[in-house]
C-alpha cells in the first residue's frame, strides 16, 4: 500500500531540560518531495531531523505522533533506518579506511554482501565521480560530502534526511551536488533537507517551512511564497546617515521599512516609489534589488542573533 | 531492490560493529599489531634478569614463572579498559563514529555489545602474545597456559564492560586519568598479580577478594598448573556476575548519552 505522505510528524515537542527546542510542530513530507526545513541556529531542525530517524525521542505526550512511511522511529527505529539514509552535518568518516572500504562497511550495517554490495559501491563511487582507493585524508571538502551522500544511499533508500549537506563548501561543489540531489528527486527519493542557504532551498525544495524557537513560522512553496509573504522589491541603504533625508517617504502605506545594525532595508511592490528614493542617495550608498527567501526568512525569523539569547 | 525487506538480524549487526572496530585497528597492522609482543618481551626481561635473581622462588614455582602466568590477564585487562574508555570516548565525541552507526539499522544495544565484543578480542589478541612471547621461555607452563587467552578474552569483556560504565559518566577526557592511576594501577598490585593476596595485611585481604581482577588472575594460574579446585567456580560466578550488572548498566546509561 502507498501511503500518501513519506513523513507525517503531529504535535511534536522535544525539550532539553528547560530548554524547548521543539514546541508542538506538525508537518507533512509527501512522497518523492523535497521538503525543506530553514531556520536560524537552534530553532529545532537538526532535532526534528533526528527525530526522524530516532537518534533523539520526542517528549512523551499522547498528541504527539511522528510516522514514517509507517514506523514511528521512537520504537521502530531500525524499520526506519533500513529504508532511511542519512547524511549528517559533520562528516564522520572512517579516517583510517579508504572511500571503498567506508562504502562496504555502510553496506554491512545494512545487510548487503557479496556481489550485490560491489556492484551498488561500484556504481556511487561512478555517479560521487570519487575514486575507489582514495584516502579520507586526501579528500576535499566537496569530495567528502559526496562520499557521505553515496553512503546515504547504498540501501537505495526511500527517503534521504540532509542536514545542510553544502555548508563550508566552494559554489561550484555545491552546484555539482545540487545537480546530483536533483537527479534523486526525479528518481523518485524523498528527501527532507535544512540549509542555511536560501538559495539551496529555492533551488531544490518542493516546499519549506521556515522555524523560530521550536515553531513553525511560516510554511508554503518557495515561489509562491515570495509571491505571497514578500514584497517583491527591496532597497538596501548602506549608508544609515541618509535614512533622515528619506524619512517622509517611510511613512507611505505601500512601503515596509526594517532597520539592522548598519544597514535601511525598505521593502515594496511599487519599485516607482523606491526609485524615487534612489534619486536622494549617492550611487555607492543602496542597492535595490528583487526580494528573494533570504528577505522572507529575515521577515519570519528577526534579526535578532541567535548567540543574543 | 538491494536492501533486503528487513533490516539485518541481532548477531549480523553485532558482527558489523566489531568488524569496523577490527577493519579500522588492522588497518594500522604495524603500530597497532607488533607492541603486544614486545611489551612481555620487555617486561619479562626486566623482571626476569632483574628482580628475578632476588626472588628466586614463590611457592613451588620460580617468581618469574608466577608472575608470568598473571601477565596475559593484566595485559587484557589494560588493552579492553583504554579501548572503552579513551577509545569509545573518541568515536563518540570527537570522531563521531557512532552518530554514523546510529544512522544505520544498528541499535545502541547493537553497537554497545559490539564494542564489548571488540575490546574482548583486543584481550585474547593481547593475551595470545604475552603466551608467545613467555611460553618458549618457559615462562608460562604449558599446555596449561593455552587456556590464557580465553581467560583473556572473559578479562577483555569484563573490564570493557566496566570501562564503559566509567565513560557514560565521563564529560571530560582527562577525567579517565582518576580511573586508571585512581583505580586500575592500585588493583593492580591489590590482586594478586605481583604477589599472592594471601600475603596482604588482615583487612586488604578481603579486599582483594572484592576487586575483580583477583578473579581472572587466580583462575588463570590454576588452570596454567593444572590445579582445578572447586574454589574457581566462585571466580567465574564472579566475573560472570559481574561482567552481567556492569555491562547492563553501560547499555542503560550509554543509551541516554547517545540517544538525545
Amino acid at each position: 500500500m502507498r501511503q500518501p505522505y513519506a513523513i507525517c510528524a503531529q504535535n511534536i515537542h522535544k525539550s532539553y531540560g528547560k530548554t524547548k527546542a521543539v514546541d508542538g510542530l506538525s508537518f507533512v513530507v509527501k512522497q518523492a518531495e523535497c521538503f525543506g526545513l530553514l531556520g536560524p541556529n537552534g530553532a529545532g531542525k537538526t532535532t526534528i531531523m533526528k527525530m526522524v530517524y530516532g537518534k533523539a525521542e520526542r517528549d512523551a505526550r499522547p498528541e504527539g505522533v511522528i510516522d514514517v512511511l509507517g514506523f514511528d522511529p521512537q520504537y521502530n527505529p531500525l524499520n526506519v533506518r533500513h529504508i532511511l539514509g542519512v547524511v549528517p552535518q559533520e562528516d564522520n568518516l572512517d579516517e583510517e579506511l579508504n572511500v571503498y572500504q567506508n562504502l562496504s562497511l555502510f553496506a554491512k550495517f545494512y545487510g548487503i554482501s557479496g556481489t550485490a554490495a560491489k556492484t551498488a559501491i561500484g556504481h556511487l563511487i561512478e555517479m560521487m565521480e570519487l575514486s575507489a582507493h582514495s584516502k579520507i585524508r586526501e579528500l576535499s571538502g566537496g569530495m567528502k560530502r559526496r562520499l557521505t551522500i553515496a553512503r546515504a544511499l547504498l540501501n537505495d533508500p526511500k527517503i534521504l534526511i540532509l542536514d545542510e549537506p553544502t555548508t563550508g563548501l566552494d559554489p561550484q561543489v555545491r552546484h555539482m551536488i545540487w545537480d546530483k540531489l536533483r537527479l534523486m528527486k526525479k528518481s523518485g527519493i524523498t528527501m527532507l533537507l535544512t540549509t542555511h542557504y536560501m538559495e539551496e532551498a529555492f533551488q531544490l525544495c518542493d516546499n519549506l517551512i521556515i522555524m523560530h524557537k521550536g515553531q513553525m513560522v511560516i510554511e508554503g512553496q518557495p515561489r509562491q511564497l515570495l509571491q505571497q509573504s514578500i514584497e517583491k522589491y527591496v532597497l538596501d541603504i548602506v549608508n544609515k546617515d541618509h535614512a533622515a533625508e528619506i524619512g517622509d517617504c517611510l511613512n507611505s502605506p505601500s512601503i515596509r521599512a526594517d532597520m539592522s545594525r548598519e544597514t535601511l532595508h525598505i521593502y515594496s511592490d511599487d519599485i516607482e516609489a523606491l526609485n524615487e528614493i534612489t534619486t536622494r542617495l549617492e550611487p555607492g550608498d543602496y542597492f535595490l534589488r528583487a526580494a528573494n527567501l533570504e528577505d522572507l526568512f529575515i521577515k519570519a525569523t528577526g534579526r535578532a542573533l541567535d548567540d543574543a539569547g | 531492490m538491494l536492501a533486503n525487506s528487513s533490516y539485518p538480524p541481532l548477531l549480523s549487526r553485532i558482527y558489523s560493529v566489531w568488524y569496523r572496530h577490527m577493519r579500522v585497528y588492522s588497518s594500522n597492522l604495524w603500530s597497532n599489531g607488533l607492541p603486544p609482543f614486545l611489551e612481555p618481551l620487555i617486561f619479562l626481561a626486566g623482571i626476569g634478569l632483574g628482580l628475578g635473581k632476588y626472588v628466586p622462588s614463590f611457592g613451588s614455582v620460580p617468581y618469574v614463572v608466577f608472575l608470568g602466568m598473571g601477565m596475559p590477564i593484566t595485559t587484557a585487562m589494560m588493552t579492553a579498559s583504554f579501548e572503552c574508555t579513551f577509545g569509545t570516548f573518541i568515536n563518540i565525541e570527537f570522531k563521531k563514529v557512532y552518530d554514523g552507526m546510529l544512522a544505520a539499522p544498528i541499535s545502541v544495544n547493537d553497537l554497545i555489545i559490539g564494542e564489548i565484543m571488540w575490546a574482548g578480542t583486543k584481550g585474547l589478541f593481547f593475551a595470545s602474545a604475552v603466551l608467545v612471547v613467555a611460553a618458549p621461555l618457559g615462562i608460562i607452563p604449558l599446555p596449561g597456559g593455552l587456556i590464557t587467552p580465553l581467560i583473556g578474552f572473559v578479562t577483555g569483556v569484563m573490564f570493557a564492560s566496566l570501562a564503559l560504565v566509567v565513560t557514560s559518566y565521563v564529560k571530560t577526557i582527562s577525567f579517565y586519568n582518576f580511573y586508571f592511576t585512581g583505580f586500575l594501577s592500585p588493583m593492580f598490585f591489590l590482586s594478586g598479580v605481583v604477589f599472592p593476596e594471601s600475603e596482604l595485611p588482615g583487612p586488604l585481604r578481603y579486599v582483594a577478594h572484592v576487586l575483580p581482577l583477583t578473579h581472572p588472575v587466580r583462575l588463570s594460574r590454576a588452570l596454567c598448573l593444572g590445579q582445578l579446585r572447586p574454589e574457581l567456580l566462585f571466580d567465574v560466578l564472579y566475573i560472570t556476575l559481574f561482567t552481567a550488572l556492569a555491562g547492563y548498566i553501560a547499555l542503560k546509561r550509554l543509551r541516554r548519552r547517545l540517544i538525545d
